[in-house]
């Protein structure tokens, strides 16, 4: 099951690079907010129709939900945000890789103090390595991709 | 002063995971699809908000655009559901690994072969060594 999960999860980043791609094609002509605007909408209309055929739970349960847990809605829109102030000062790749940085290292500490009820997972020898090696392919990506633009400039001229 | 814009970016990713560790939370109690329903309900007012106050770009230009350009909305209802629905099997750490190496493998593909409007740029040595190091972690952190 966990694997499973596991590359369903993958699934869902594949899904996300795609998004990335197509919505900073129509950002360039349609605007930033613009766009997210559309994303959040047309999701909204899908996920309308296939929860009232496919839906096993209770939506209307969300107004008995505790609200800390409505909350996390505006945590999106806050790395939006974030991210459109961060990338005209320190540029794109440098802006994803310090917010990946950040997500991964939450990630864990979420998992070692089991916040928010979730599974109690200790940061181990093993799990301090993998956080390492996710480092190590970051730089890697910096690097690549600091090369790859310069040959690209290169090419221009 | 740069300094602060490198913490801002860390804290919108340390964002990113808060928010998936919530909403697997707020699964268990409304359902999963419907958590994602609820994600991209109340994001569309809080967009819609910030749009009336602050548009700058052109909403009309949906009608003209590409009909693949749309389709942004529902690639990222998949996301959202993958971690609302894995997190509560192998936690907040797994997930963001496989999400983020996903994420990174799938865009150099893209930007290898300039799809979707994307700009064309090679896949290098240094990004075959960042794939190697990202599986490395895979099997380490699992």
């Amino acid at each position: 099951m966990g694997l499973f999960m596991i590359l369903f999860t993958l699934i869902g980043g594949i899904t996300l690079s795609a998004q990335s791609s197509i919505n900073g094609t129509l950002s360039q002509k349609a605007g930033t907010i613009e766009t997210t605007f559309l994303t959040f909408l047309t999701g909204t209309m899908f996920l309308t129709i296939f929860i009232l055929f496919f839906g096993s739970g209770n939506v209307l349960a969300l107004f008995e939900a505790p609200k800390w847990q409505l909350s996390a809605a505006f945590l999106g829109t806050m790395y939006l945000l974030l991210t459109v102030m961060a990338v005209p000062k320190i540029g794109v790749i440098a802006a994803n890789i310090a917010g990946i940085a950040g997500q991964l290292i939450i990630g864990v500490v979420i998992d070692h103090f089991g916040w928010f009820n979730s599974m109690v997972i200790t940061l181990d020898v093993r799990r301090a390595f993998a956080l390492l090696f996710m480092m190590i392919a970051l730089y890697f990506i910096y690097r690549g991709n600091k090369r790859s633009v310069k040959e690209s400039t290169v090419q221009q001229v | 002063m740069r300094f602060i814009f490198y913490v801002l970016a860390l804290l919108a990713g340390a964002a990113l995971s808060f928010e998936g560790a919530i909403y697997a939370e707020l699964g268990k109690s409304i359902g999963q699809i419907e958590t994602s329903f609820y994600n991209f309900f109340m994001g569309a007012i809080i967009m819609g908000l910030l749009l009336i106050f602050f548009r700058k770009g052109k909403i009309s230009y949906a009608f003209e655009a590409p009909r693949w350009t749309l389709l942004g909305g529902v690639l990222g209802v998949v996301y959202l559901t993958s971690i609302v629905v894995s997190v509560p099997f192998v936690g907040v750490g797994i997930t963001m690994v496989a999400v983020i190496i996903g994420q990174l493998v799938m865009s150099m593909v893209i930007e290898h072969f300039g799809w979707l409007g994307s700009k064309r740029t090679g896949i290098n040595k240094e990004k075959v060594f960042a794939v190697v190091s990202m599986v490395i972690a895979l099997i380490l952190i699992n």
